[in-house]
This record gives structure tokens, C-alpha cells and sequence, in this order.
């Protein structure tokens, strides 16, 4: 059922307009400090709610204007939108809280500030793009809010890394881009509202023109190798940045164009027809396993906690690869899951950085004695990348295991166990360090992260148990995934 | 209102006879003579504007002056593509404002010889003006001359030697250009046996002089193309564009390179609609030199540090993407080519304001030099920043939805490489505009005096955000002009009585 | 073929002086050289709308009680006396250009010019 609502629109422009506020009025402290708030707070408002509708199976529609016949700007929120606006302005909210204790006393924060609170507008104008074109707008434009935010440093590395960033990512964009024109000219609409635009009339060789070009384009933002170098690189922003880059915004944008590729562009009828996944499979399990081992042999805890990321996004692409209802359910789930358990990461990383000066995990024994909270959190997250019952992540195995069965993907299975190996390999010998080896002579005093650190960390782990243990209690996001696979595969 | 006949002489010689006027009125006084020309340029914009409105409502419509019938007479002709009369204008206009303090500040420039500078942007904007509006062959040829002196003139004006050379450059290779086009209208003219556009298509199409036509028209092409700077025969403009007082380079940039483009659409519909030959392999050259002047202009950009010198690499690529929609001969690609035309004009003349701007206020014109200059000048620097971002094609910004409609173009014409090339040279222009953006932002200054100067005078801010708010106006409004433009584009590729 | 061109020696000359001219201002170094060059063209060209407008026998189109017809067509000589007055204007502006780059650098040699740069 389809309702003409303002709100998708609403949620974008709401954090658009409070974040020209922040760049007008930034230079006070406070001022700064409200428009942010106000930014996060009114875009989780306006966009939960639309929860209650959507869990009903409403979707919100609103055509904003129209460039020329069939192009123009158009938002529209359905399940799988509303999944990923629910939890990347969630995830905003506390984010902004842990920035604003992070970034105390730094420079330009101004800057940082409002760029900050652009990238939340450009996420949801993500979610809600009805079409792939206002979709490429937000996706160039998330490329372009978030460069300011990656060389915020302004040290040569940091303009390196910068560089880096955005040729890696606007060649994407040019793939997406030339793919749109290519679909735009087969089927003369860009709409993704329906389950599957294309059909098999055009012919295979434009059909995987269109696939390789879309599929290509948004792999640079998922990470999948060999499109994942400017990850790594990234790394030198400010923490708050990273946990943006790779549990939110950038990286999730990238699987969640995968994601409207597969289901909204192709169609999973046409796409199991012609097979093209598979290789996309591959590509997927490939970077599951060599990331990981990469990540094993990372000193600094962010690069670790960056090629965990790449790893754990191709469970996304390979998810929707799959497809198979159990799949798609993992890959959609696994937005949420991977979200908040990978910000949780960081945002101790962060914290630990902030309080002690370390950046290195041969420097953290004994840590769990000096931040026990913090490294509690740690703790869950670990376990749910790891696949511990009761935490987020075993669902998202539990299903693309399923997945896996049901499509007769047996090596997916070796894949996941794999993967899980080598999750505890890299992250239980932090968890050990940090609260079993205790250098001698070190004072068992507690000092923990300050509040505004130390809270949205917490609450981060603590939905990482929440999202493990009620996935089947109605109104979760769960719900609203199921309910996103269920109109996809016509259930 | 709109439909009072003359409004068409008004546009084009209320700036000629304006610049004739101007050495007069600033006799006593030079300070008027910016006035004087603004208000020249007023009545101009005027008169164009009610054309403009007239040819949404109306359709195209012709003028004879004193009456005489055509052939005998000249015919000015308005349609669809004239509407550029519009752009030149506001453009114009802008330009002339943006020159009252721009040209106070030109050390080399002896003040004596500023009314004389107001002449000759008259001059050339009169003579675009009536570039555009006229049907006639022969008098293609007279306002061509117009605009070409003028402009030559100008590139000069600065008197640095360099500027000079740059001038001298700029006025051979104009000349043999023009003489071409001279030659060629003759032989059109000896075939046909007339100079009215329309008569001569006709007349071409009963004809079976193939040869001669062909050759004529390949001389019109290459004389246009140079004058359109098109890659292997640009070799004239970045010097001349780059020297140029930045609100000449603006007008230079946006505008004179386009009455290249504007005669090519005027060729095109002669021979499309005569029929006569086959143009696949004109459209071709066209198509391939298109892609080649994209990637040759943005390579070279990449290269520049003087930011003038990269704005006027830019504009090769640019005029390659317009050339590449015309070749591609659909209709979406000849739709978002001309439309580029309006488009880039105005994101280029933002960008040469802004340009023009910081030179002004810091005498730098280096990247290295500028480093750190967004932070005393942000006003100026955010409306580069958008020029850079509708130039790349970015949506929702002016560049894109030509970009969007020479890609279909490409797409639907079954030739996918040259949407590559399209979409990927606006990436390779991107690379070289975020350097800039980075240097202005993001790079701590190499001269630190820069710290201490303000925002440029308002006199020079207001064109400059005028037309970077149009840039975004424009992108959301896109459909306008393309839709107001379709009908002139159907009529270019349909041959006559076809 | 030979014939044909007998029969067009007037255009040939026009193509052939057009060519030496562009071969002139390709050439010669001497900025005052390239731009006789331009001049050699521009008479080419106007050569060339003159002899299109001859009608064999022709008197000259003025009218009056001794004209009878054939007259010459008088549109080229319009055209080409238009063509001559901004032939002379380019001229003068190329002078100017070079009297003052010949002040400021003292060669008007193209190539010495090019290494002042």
C-alpha cells in the first residue's frame, strides 16, 4: 500500500537544513552543539515515525520534482529503506553524542561538525532515493560531504588518504552512473520501487553490461577486494569518522546499493535465471577469509578493525548473492547487526585512544583493568562477529547458513565456519590481553573513559545483546527485514 | 507587448550603437562610460527577453528588415537556438558590472583606455547577439568579424607583451578561420545562388552538386571548430583566455567559443535539412573529436597550476562534450548538447568571476600561492566550489542533466564507448578541481599574507553568486530549457519535407 | 578534367593564392610575413566572390536609360566591399598588435619571441 507522505523527504531535508545551521552558527560552542543534536534527534524522530506504517507494510511515497520525463527526484521509504534509515540514524544519534566528547578542543569544528551532519542528511536520502538516480545524487554526495571529515587532520598523510578515498570512490560513482544511463535507455525508468525493473528482452549482453557496471560501482564503497584499498587508508581520521565510514554510512551505502542492484534493479527472478551472482559469490567469500587473515596480522587496533569491516561486509554481498529468501534475510539483518557491533568497536577504540594514548594492540594488557566497562563492550562485539549465540551476529550466520542450504551453496558453509575462526583469532587475543595478561607492576586503578565516550559505547553493546536475543519479537528491525524479503521474493 | 515587431533589431543594436557611443559620452568624465555600457546592455536584455518570450509562445519567427522580401533582403531569423541571445545577455550584463572595479585595479591598463574597453566588450557582445539572430549567410560572416576583432582586442587590452602575443596568436588563427568560413559561404552562394539560410536549403537539396557542397562544407566546420576551439586546432585559447581580464575570459569562455558552436548548429541544419549528402562520417569526425578534446583538455588541466590556465583548459573539454552531443545526432544528445551551450556558459563564467575575483584581491594566480584562501574569501570560494561540482555534472547542479542527456545519446545512438568516455572525462575534470578545492581549503597558505585580506567588493560578489545560484537553479530546473529547446532540436535532424 | 579546370581557371587561381597564403603564414617566422600571409587569403577569397558574379558579356548593373541586360551580378561586389572594409580593420588591429610587441621585445620574430617567453 502506498501513501503520498512529505516524511521521506522530511528526514533528509530536516538534517540538510540543521546542518547549514551548524556551518551558520557553528562558531559558538552550544549553537554548534544544538544544531547537531537537533540534526540526528529530529531525523530519528520523523523517521520512526514511519516505523509503526512500515511494519504494517506501508509505504511512504513523495515525488519531489522531475528534471525531465522519467528523471527527477523522488523518495520513497519501504521496508528495506526504513531498515537502513532506523538504524543508521539510531546509530547517528549516539554517534554525535561520542563526537562531540571526542572532538573537544580540536580545530576546525566547524567544518568537521557540519559535514558531519550532512553525511546523516545524504544517508537517508540513501535509504529513501526512490529512483537510482536521486540515489547516485546522495550516494556522489555522501563521497563528497565525507572527504572534508577523512583529511580533517589536513597532515599530508591524511590528504594522501583523502585522495585516495575519493578517486577509489568517484570511479565507483562514474560505474554506477554509466550503468543508470545504460538501464534508463534499456527500460526508460530508474525506478526502484518494484521487484526487478529489467527483463530478460534485452538482451544478455546489456544485461551484464548494466550488472557488471552497477555491481562493480557499488563494490568500491562495500570494500570487496580488490576494490578495498582506500579502507585501510581511510583510517587516519578522527575515530567518530571511522566508526562513520565503516559501520554506517560509506560502507553501508555501498551494500546497500548492492542490495537495490540485486533486488530492486535485476530482480531476483531475473537475476537466478542468469546467474551472474555467482561470480559476485566468490568475489564475496574470497574476501571473507583473505581479510580476515589480513586483519590477524594488523598491530594497530583501527587497521584490524578495518579489514574486519571489509570482511564482514561481503557477508552482505554474499547474502544477496545467494538468493534465497534465508540470504537475503542475513544480508538485510546484517546492516544492523554489523552496524552497531562494528561502532561499538570503534568507539572503543576510540576511547582508548582519547584516555591512554594507545593506538596498538601489543600496548592494551591489562587495559580491562583500567576501562572494564569499555572493554566490556569490547567483549560483546567480539562475540558477535564471532557467532555466539545470543549476540547479533549469529543470526546473520544462522541465516546465510540456512541460505546457504537452501540454494545448495555447500562451500558457503566452509566459508562461514572459516570466517568465525579466524573472527576469534583476531579479536580474543585483544579480549585476553586485555583482562588476563596484566604486566606486572601496573596499579589496578580504574579510569575509565569520560561519560560522553563511555555511554553511547555501552548502549551500542548493549543493542548488539538486544538485536541477538528478540529477533523474533515483533516491531524489531527483524521484522522489518522479513518483511523487505517477503516483497522482494513476491512471499 | 511581447509581439511588437523590432524588438529584434533593438537587442542587436542597442549594444553596437552603445559601443560606438561610449568613447563619446566618457569624454569629460570616464566614470560613466561602465554606466553608460551597463545601461546599453539594459535595453538589450530587455528587447531579448521579450523575444525570448515571445519564441516560447509563438514559435519561430523571422524580421525583414525594411521590409524587403527574402531573398533580396537580409533576414533575421529567431528560433529556438537564438534563444542564447538570453544567456549572452546575462552574461554580458554581468560581465560589465563585474568590470567597473575589475578594471580600476588592472595595473598595466593606462586608465585612458578603459571607455575604450567598454567599446570593444560591446562590440563583441553586439556581435554575438547578432550572430545569433541572423538568417543570412553573408552576415554570419559580418558579426563573426565583429565579434572575432573585438575579441582580439581585448585579449590584448592588459598591454603585457604577453597578452599581445597571446592576442596575435588569437587573431591569425581567428582570421583563417573566419576566411574559411568566407570561402565556404561563397561556394554555397555559387551553387545556391543565395545567402538566406533557409532559401539555400532548399535550394541544396534540389541540387546534385555534391562536391562543392561537401567542401564547403568541410571549411565551414573547420572554421568553426577553431573558432569553438576544438581539440587539435584550440591551440589559440589557452593563452588568450588565460591572459584576458578575468570578466573578458568570462565572456571569451563562456560565450565566444559557443558562436562556434552556434554556427555549427546553423551548418548542421543546412545540410541536415537539404539532405544532400551523407553525414555519417562528418558525424563521426565530429564525435571523435568531441571525446578527444574531453580527455586532451582535462589532461592537460590536470597539469596547470595557474588557475585561469586550468579554467581554460576546461572549456576544450567542455566544447568537446557540446561537439560530441551534435555528432551524435539523436535527439537526446543534440537536446543536452545545445542545452550545454546555455549550461556551461554559465558555470564557466561563475568559475572565471570567481577566478577573477582572488587574482583581484591577492594578486596571486597560482594554485601554490592561493593555498588557504577559502578562509578569508569564503564567499567567493563557495561559488567556485559549486562551479567545480556543475561542471564535473554532479546532480542537482546545472552540468549534469546535459551530461545525462549526451550519455543517452551515445547510449541510444549504439555507440557505448562514447558514454564511457563521457562519464569518465567528467571524472578525470573532477580530479583536477578538487586539487583546487583542496588548495583553497584545506592546505595551509604558502603566502601568509593572504591571511589578511577580505571578500571581494560587492560589485564583483554579486555576478559571481548570481550566477553560482543560478548553476543550482538550473540544475533543478533543468527541465526548462531542454524542454523549450526539444521542438528546434527535432527540427535539426529531420531533413526538409521528411 | 583538364578542360574543367581551364574552364574554372578563375576559381583554381582563388584555391591556389589561398594556399600560398596559408602556406605563408605557416611558414614565415616574421610576424609582419604571416600576416601577409592573411592579406594573400583575403584577396584569394575575394577574388574568388568577384569571378562568381561575371556574366559573360555583361555590362555593369547600374541602372539608367542606356542599360540593357546581361548585367553582372552586383551581390559579390556588396559582399566583397564589406569583405574589404573588415579585411582593413583586421589589418589594422595586426599592425597595432605588432608595433607594440616589436616596442616592448624588439624582434617580431616568431621563434626568438617564443624563447623570450
Amino acid at each position: 500500500m502506498e501513501v503520498y507522505d512529505i516524511r521521506p523527504m522530511l528526514a533528509p531535508a530536516i538534517s540538510f537544513a540543521c546542518s547549514g545551521m551548524v556551518f551558520l552558527f557553528g562558531s559558538n560552542k552550544y549553537w554548534r552543539r544544538f544544531w547537531m543534536l537537533s540534526a540526528s534527534v529530529l531525523k530519528l524522530i520523523v523517521v520512526l515515525s514511519m516505523l509503526p506504517g512500515s511494519l504494517r507494510g506501508v509505504v511512504y511515497v513523495f515525488h519531489l520534482i522531475d528534471f525531465t520525463p522519467g528523471i527527477g527526484l523522488g523518495f520513497r521509504a519501504d521496508a528495506l529503506g526504513m531498515f537502513f534509515a532506523a538504524v543508521s540514524s539510531t546509530l547517528w544519534v549516539i554517534t554525535t553524542v561520542y563526537a562531540i566528547g571526542y572532538m573537544r578542543g580540536e580545530e576546525h569544528l566547524v567544518r568537521f561538525f557540519g559535514f558531519f551532519a550532512l553525511c546523516v542528511s545524504t544517508t537517508v536520502g540513501i535509504a529513501f532515493a526512490a529512483d537510482l538516480l536521486t540515489f547516485f545524487l546522495f550516494y556522489e554526495m555522501l563521497t563528497i560531504c565525507t572527504y572534508p571529515l577523512v583529511i580533517h587532520d589536513e597532515t599530508p598523510e591524511a590528504l594522501k588518504a583523502g585522495r585516495k578515498y575519493l578517486i577509489y570512490t568517484l570511479i565507483g560513482g562514474a560505474f554506477i552512473l554509466v550503468g543508470s544511463v545504460i538501464v534508463f535507455n534499456a527500460t526508460g525508468t530508474l525506478d526502484l520501487g518494484s521487484p526487478g525493473i529489467l527483463s530478460a528482452d534485452i538482451g544478455t549482453q546489456t544485461l551484464a553490461l548494466i550488472f557488471g557496471l552497477l555491481i562493480t560501482g557499488f563494490s568500491v564503497k562495500c570494500a570487496i577486494m580488490p576494490l578495498h584499498g582506500w579502507l585501510p587508508t581511510a583510517m587516519v581520521a578522527p575515530t567518530p569518522v571511522s566508526a562513520l565510514l565503516h559501520a554506517v554510512a560509506v560502507v553501508k551505502a555501498g551494500a546497500f546499493g548492492l542490495l537495490r542492484t540485486v533486488y530492486n534493479v535485476f530482480g531476483v527472478e531475473l537475476l537466478s535465471e542468469l546467474g551472474y551472482t555467482k561470480p559476485l559469490m566468490w568475489f564475496a567469500g574470497f574476501t571473507i577469509i583473505a581479510a580476515s587473515l589480513i586483519a590477524i596480522f594488523q598491530d594497530n587496533l583501527k587497521r584490524r578493525l578495518a579489514f574486519s569491516t571489509i570482511s564482514q561486509l561481503s557477508y552482505i554481498a554474499i547474502g544477496a548473492a545467494m538468493l534465497t529468501p534465508f540470504s537475503a534475510t542475513a544480508a538485510i539483518v546484517h546492516i544492523a547487526n554489523q552496524a552497531f557491533a562494528k561502532i561499538t568497536m570503534f568507539f572503543v577504540a576510540g576511547s582508548i585512544q582519547r584516555t591512554t594514548g594507545k593506538t596498538n594492540v601489543h600496548e592494551l594488557a591489562g587495559i580491562g583493568y583500567r576501562m572494564p566497562w569499555t572493554m566490556g563492550a569490547f567483549t560483546v562485539a567480539a562475540l558477535s562477529f564471532i557467532g555466539v549465540p545470543l549476540f547479533a551476529g549469529f543470526i546473520t550466520k544462522w541465516y546465510i547458513s540456512l541460505g546457504a542450504l537452501e540454494s545448495g551453496d555447500y562451500w558457503v558453509l566452509a566459508v562461514m565456519i572459516a570466517s568465525s575462526m579466524l573472527n576469534a583469532a583476531y579479536f580474543l587475543p585483544i579480549v585476553y590481553l586485555a583482562f588476563f595478561k596484566v604486566p606486572p607492576g601496573t596499579k589496578m586503578r580504574v579510569t575509565e573513559a569520560s561519560p560522553t565516550l563511555l555511554v553511547p559505547t555501552l548502549i551500542c553493546a548493549a543493542y548488539v545483546i538486544v538485536l541477538g536475543t528478540t529477533a523474533e519479537v515483533p516491531g524489531m528491525p527483524f521484522s522489518l527485514a522479513q518483511a523487505a524479503v517477503h516483497f522482494v521474493f513476491g512471499m | 507587448m511581447y509581439d511588437w515587431p523590432h524588438w529584434i533589431i533593438v537587442a542587436v543594436f542597442s549594444p553596437l550603437l552603445g559601443a560606438v557611443l561610449t568613447p563619446v559620452v566618457s569624454l569629460r568624465d570616464r566614470r560613466v562610460a561602465p554606466w553608460w555600457a551597463l545601461g546599453a546592455m539594459t535595453v538589450s536584455s530587455f528587447a531579448a527577453s521579450m523575444l525570448v518570450i515571445r519564441v516560447a509562445k509563438e514559435g519561430p519567427f523571422s524580421y525583414l528588415p525594411g521590409g524587403w522580401e527574402r531573398p533580396y533582403g537580409i533576414e533575421l531569423r529567431f528560433d529556438e537556438f537564438s534563444a542564447s541571445v538570453a544567456i549572452i545577455c546575462l552574461i554580458g550584463w554581468l560581465a560589465l558590472l563585474y568590470s567597473w572595479r575589475y578594471t580600476e585595479c588592472m595595473h598595466d591598463m593606462p586608465k585612458a583606455r578603459i571607455p575604450y574597453y567598454y567599446t570593444l566588450v560591446l562590440l563583441n557582445l553586439g556581435g554575438m547577439m547578432g550572430l545569433v539572430v541572423t538568417g543570412d549567410l553573408f552576415n554570419v560572416f559580418v558579426f563573426l568579424e565583429i565579434l572575432s576583432l573585438s575579441g582580439y582586442a581585448l585579449v590584448a587590452i592588459s598591454g603585457e607583451h604577453i597578452a599581445e602575443m597571446a592576442a596575435f596568436k588569437y587573431l591569425l588563427m581567428g582570421a583563417i578561420s573566419s576566411l574559411l568560413v568566407l570561402f565556404a559561404i561563397a561556394i554555397l552562394f555559387s551553387i545556391t545562388g543565395s545567402l538566406n539560410m533557409a532559401d539555400v536549403t532548399v535550394i541544396l537539396s534540389k541540387t546534385t552538386y555534391t562536391t562543392p557542397a561537401a567542401l564547403a562544407l568541410a571549411m565551414l566546420a573547420i572554421g568553426f571548430m577553431v573558432k569553438a576551439a576544438l581539440f587539435p586546432v584550440h591551440i589559440w585559447l589557452p593563452d588568450a583566455h588565460s591572459i584576458a581580464p578575468s570578466p573578458v575570459s568570462a565572456i571569451l569562455s563562456g560565450l565566444v567559443v559557443k558562436v562556434g558552436i552556434i554556427g555549427m548548429v546553423r551548418v548542421y541544419s543546412i545540410y541536415n535539412g537539404a539532405n544532400l549528402l551523407d553525414l555519417h562520417v562528418f558525424n563521426q569526425v565530429l564525435v571523435w573529436l568531441g571525446a578527444l578534446s574531453i580527455v586532451m583538455g582535462a589532461f592537460f588541466a590536470i597539469f596547470q597550476d595557474d588557475i585561469k590556465l586550468m579554467l581554460a583548459y576546461s572549456t576544450i573539454s567542455n566544447i568537446g562534450y557540446i561537439v560530441m552531443g551534435l555528432g551524435l545526432s539523436t535527439n537526446f544528445s543534440v537536446i543536452g548538447g545545445t542545452v550545454h551551450v546555455f549550461n556551461h556558459a554559465l558555470i564557466k563564467a561563475t568559475l572565471f568571476f570567481a577566478a577573477g575575483a582572488l587574482i583581484y584581491r591577492t594578486g596571486f594566480r597560482t594554485l601554490t600561492d592561493l593555498r588557504g584562501v577559502g578562509r578569508v574569501m569564503p564567499l567567493t570560494c563557495i561559488a567556485i566550489s559549486i562551479g567545480a561540482i556543475s561542471i564535473v555534472g554532479i546532480p542537482p547542479t546545472a552540468g549534469f542533466l546535459c551530461k545525462w542527456y549526451i550519455a543517452l545519446g551515445a547510449f541510444e545512438a549504439g555507440q557505448p564507448f562514447f558514454g564511457f568516455a563521457l562519464i569518465f572525462g567528467a571524472l578525470f575534470i573532477f580530479i583536477y578541481y578538487i586539487r583546487m578545492v583542496n588548495a583553497f581549503y584545506f592546505q595551509e597558505p604558502t603566502r601568509p599574507e593572504i591571511l589578511e585580506l577580505s571578500e571581494a567588493p560587492a560589485s564583483m560578489l554579486f555576478p559571481t553568486l548570481l550566477l553560482a545560484a543560478l548553476c543550482l537553479v538550473m540544475g533543478i530546473l533543468g527541465r526548462i530549457p531542454l524542454t523549450f529547446i526539444e521542438p528546434a532540436a527535432a527540427r535539426l535532424l529531420t531533413p526538409l519535407g521528411g | 578534367m583538364f578542360a574543367a579546370l581551364w574552364h574554372n581557371i578563375d576559381y583554381a587561381a582563388a584555391v591556389v593564392l589561398f594556399c600560398i597564403g596559408l602556406y605563408v603564414v605557416i611558414a614565415k617566422d616574421n610576424l609582419i610575413k604571416k600576416f601577409l600571409g592573411l592579406n594573400i587569403m583575403e584577396t584569394a577569397v575575394f577574388s574568388f566572390i568577384v569571378a562568381l558574379g561575371v556574366v559573360e558579356g555583361g555590362d555593369a548593373p547600374i541602372m539608367g536609360p542606356d542599360a540593357r541586360p546581361p548585367f553582372t551580378n552586383p551581390v559579390p561586389q556588396a559582399l566583397v566591399l564589406t569583405g574589404i572594409v573588415v579585411a582593413v580593420s583586421t589589418t589594422a588591429l595586426a599592425l597595432a598588435l605588432i608595433i607594440r610587441i616589436y616596442r616592448q621585445c624588439g624582434t617580431i620574430e616568431a621563434d626568438e619571441l617564443r624563447e623570450m617567453e
